[in-house]
């Protein structure tokens, strides 16, 4: 009798913890504004954050099985490609741009450096499909996994259902990579008056805020926007940017503004991945910027620092480094045949 | 007393059965008045050939009127009609007692609410190719093909159809009026289409532009009540 309500009590507890909604709200900062993302549609649970994780570091999304998504996107490196300009695919193929961070993807409005992509659900669909990237299909990623006895539970557990679909792996990657919510910098501590500025860093603040805040707008340090930041056109990637998308010449070489949390560990940086420091970034801006007819418009007023400005702004700019996050054990690789996550089903 | 019972009983059987018969709506491709056939070659003008290895297409938000009154439209309304699987693409709805001076309502593409709404099931699953991956939208109609008045690409022709987003929403809304009945074929005439179609100059619009919005505006017309 004992044992039976003991088996009954387990049983009660493991379908309970399928339907734990995976709490993000609780990981965002109270003043910061609304998440862009819609969660009402994609309700996030644990076992749909594990679907999405174990897809993420699986390199059976590739066609040849060999470049998963954490190939280009590495924890360690706020989730880009350390290194490599241009980050490279399937068969050692480069591609056109350098790698974004996936940092606070929920306050996205747009995907990819020209937001070619409307939706995070979606964003997936384009390096998986790329023939530089991982030149398969999501047709062909369904037909493979679904054959597969680990995701058939792991969606089980994630959709009370073993039949994978696009929809639910694009849906479960995304319930992964909303989770990855930068938050926790000096820059926020000193927010919450939890922890103060050196006095370089607190000068450095004060001219980010002069020269940088309107397009790298706090919190988020981006506007979500597209700009054209003054960067000559690379004569072999001819990449006309935002204009591929809208065919609008006045989107000429307009990208989209890149956060600049962890930017201490993103680089290189630019679309094309061209600056390998930040102390290059800061002399494009104060005497490389191209004056094209689209510039962003606050570059049209030069910016002038001396070289100890600069390191100040170069000390702020550390303080957008979040540990936490850069090294949180919820973001790492999880085997597919994790006995604690098939079995416990959180 | 018993077998009155249960001829009322098989009456009112009868009655529900009656009402709940849903009205169909089935979707006819035809080149030159037949039935088209996918990889058949059909005549097309007066010297050439063209072959259609490929038709699928969204139609969505349908809706019934009567006397130009709104008297039934479908909820989560968005159908694959896809050729290449050899089935007879019929849509089933909810029987709306139609009779005569109805009009027939849809959309052919997908709305610009569900483009930016993330990922769907069903028909509107992204495996079904009929989304763009390297940049967001469905494709709201794929036509492909091969003609002898296309010089380039082995003659292959590829027409995908999209974009939500103005001035390039290609998304067309088509009315048809007339008896409607139970069983009801839209036909689509491809002759018509590709009549207009200047394969010669355009082989292929795989993206949302001027020309697929003119495309969509010749489909559309291709469309009528049988």
């Amino acid at each position: 009798m004992r044992i039976k309500v003991i088996v009954s009590i387990f049983f009660i507890v493991a379908i309970l913890m399928a339907f734990i909604p995976y709490q993000i709200k609780s990981l965002i900062p109270s003043n910061w504004p609304k998440p862009v993302y819609d969660f009402t549609k994609n309700e996030p649970s644990i076992a749909k954050i594990n679907l999405g994780r174990v897809l993420f570091y699986d390199p059976i999304l590739s066609q040849n099985n060999t470049i998963s998504c954490a190939s280009c996107h590495l924890q360690y490196t706020a989730f880009t490609h350390i290194d490599h300009a241009l980050s490279h695919g399937i068969n050692d193929k480069i591609g056109t741009r350098n790698s974004p961070t996936l940092i606070n993807l929920a306050w996205n409005k747009s995907f990819m450096w020209d937001g070619a992509v409307n939706h995070l659900d979606m964003q997936a669909l384009a390096p998986i499909a790329h023939p530089a990237e991982m030149g398969s299909s999501i047709d062909a990623v369904v037909t493979t996994i679904q054959q597969d006895i680990y995701y058939k539970a792991l969606c089980f557990n994630a959709y009370q259902d073993s039949i994978l679909t696009g929809e639910r792996i694009l849906k479960a990657l995304s319930s992964f990579e909303l989770t990855f919510i930068s938050a926790d910098a000096k820059y926020d501590s000193v927010m919450r008056n939890q922890a103060v500025f050196t006095a370089q860093e607190a000068n450095g603040y004060l001219l980010f805020k002069q020269y940088c805040a309107s397009c790298h707008t706090e919190p988020l340090f981006t506007n979500g926007l597209f700009e054209n930041n003054g960067l000559r056109e690379d004569s072999l990637l001819t990449d006309k940017g935002r204009m591929r998308i809208t065919n609008d010449s006045t989107d000429l070489h307009k990208f989209k503004v890149p956060t600049l949390r962890n930017i201490e560990y993103s680089y290189p940086y630019m679309h094309d991945g061209r600056f390998k420091k930040l102390g290059e970034v800061l002399t494009h801006y104060t005497s490389g910027i191209d004056y094209y007819p689209n510039l962003s418009a606050p570059l049209n007023k030069p910016i002038i620092l001396n070289s100890n400005e600069k390191v100040d702004m170069i000390a702020f700019l550390l303080t957008l480094s979040d540990r936490h996050f850069l090294f949180n054990k919820n973001y790492g690789y999880i085997r597919k045949d994790n006995s604690s996550m098939l079995q416990s089903k959180d | 007393m018993r077998q009155l019972i249960i001829n009322i009983l098989l009456l009112v059987n009868c009655i529900i059965a009656w009402s709940n018969n849903p009205t169909d709506i089935s979707f006819l491709p035809t080149f030159n008045q037949e039935k088209l056939q996918l990889n058949h070659y059909y005549k097309h003008n007066e010297n050439d050939s063209i072959q259609i290895t490929n038709l699928k297409f969204y139609i969505s938000n349908i809706a019934i009127y009567r006397h130009h009154k709104l008297i039934f439209k479908e909820s989560n309304s968005y159908h694959l009609i896809d050729y290449t699987n050899n089935t007879n693409p019929t849509i089933f709805i909810a029987n709306t007692f139609i009779k005569k001076n109805s009009s027939i309502s849809f959309d052919i593409g997908i709305d610009s609410i569900t483009n930016v709404s993330g990922a769907m099931g069903g028909d509107l699953d992204p495996t079904k190719g009929m989304y763009w991956s390297w940049q967001s939208g469905y494709i709201n109609f794929k036509l492909e093909g091969n003609t002898n008045l296309c010089p380039l690409n082995n003659h292959f022709f590829e027409y995908h159809i999209g974009g939500y987003i103005a001035p390039n929403s290609s998304i067309q809304h088509v009315d048809l009026s007339g008896h409607l009945n139970t069983h009801n074929t839209i036909e689509m005439k491809l002759d018509e289409l590709c009549n207009h179609i200047n394969f010669a100059s355009q082989n292929n619009i795989m993206s949302p532009s001027v020309s697929a919005v003119d495309m969509s505006k010749l489909i559309k017309h291709s469309f009528s009540l049988k």
